[in-house]
């Protein structure tokens, strides 16, 4: 279930960062403090988007960082990093981004149920004009789940 | 029907598309069956159409599958006029 892993230690408003690469360090950070993924996966999540490009950017403002269960996921995780101003990550239909992601997960199917959630939600309309209204995280679990 | 959802992983983008494209199937009562793939199976894998980013459709062109490009995965809308009215042709 989305709201067992995106608690709300997992969502940061607002990080200082000046480029996709710290975008997506904020938000795999939450992880890394939890222990949900080692440091080697944060930067896998970086490495992925410089080798593979910017499709991660999956729709307008929304970007999805993860890497492989090999490269150093200890369980099911997922966090958020909303960004003041939003950061370009190279891809031309869908910049500039505000809502990073980042999840992981221990095999190709753990994180099934959570996608099944989360897609619900990114299709929701004026997603992330809405979960930007947000100013804390107990206001984007709010919206997230409709409290 | 066989459609392909592809992403340089298979783990999150191509997941996340397959999801949003199934839903979209759903509300038009299409029945297919929607399969994530990383870049690299996709081209031994047989199917009717593939859906992908742009950039990764591009990689995919040669493949005997109707290739369509989807900038936003999660816009019910542009899944409908590229892949629903093809499938519908």
């Amino acid at each position: 279930m989305l709201s067992e892993v995106l608690s709300k230690d997992k969502i940061i408003i607002n990080p200082s960062v000046e480029n996709w690469r710290e975008a997506i360090k904020a938000a795999g950070n939450l992880l890394l403090a939890d222990e949900i993924v080692t440091r080697e996966y944060v930067q896998a999540m970086i490495t992925s988007v410089e080798e593979k490009g910017p499709y991660i950017v999956i729709a307008p403002g929304i970007a999805i960082a993860h890497a492989r269960p090999e490269d150093g996921v200890n369980d099911l995780g997922m966090s958020l990093a909303i960004l003041e101003k939003p950061i370009k990550f190279g891809n031309k239909d869908n910049d500039p981004v505000k809502i990073v992601f980042s999840f992981s997960s221990p095999d190709n199917k753990r994180h099934l149920e959570v996608f099944q959630q989360l897609t619900t939600l990114l299709m929701r309309d004026n997603f992330v004009e809405n979960i930007s209204k947000a100013t804390t995280p107990e206001e984007v679990l709010d919206y997230i789940f409709e409290k | 029907m066989k459609i392909l959802s592809v992403c340089g992983n298979g783990l999150g983008s191509s997941l996340i598309l397959k999801m949003a494209v199934e839903k979209v199937l759903k509300s038009e009562d299409i029945k297919a069956n929607v399969v994530v793939s990383d870049l690299g199976n996709a081209k031994g894998l047989d199917a009717d159409y593939i859906v992908a980013s742009p950039e990764i459709a591009e990689r995919l062109k040669d493949h005997k599958a109707t290739v369509i490009a989807i900038k936003n995965m999660m816009d019910k809308n542009e899944i409908k006029e590229k892949l629903i009215s093809q499938i519908n042709q």
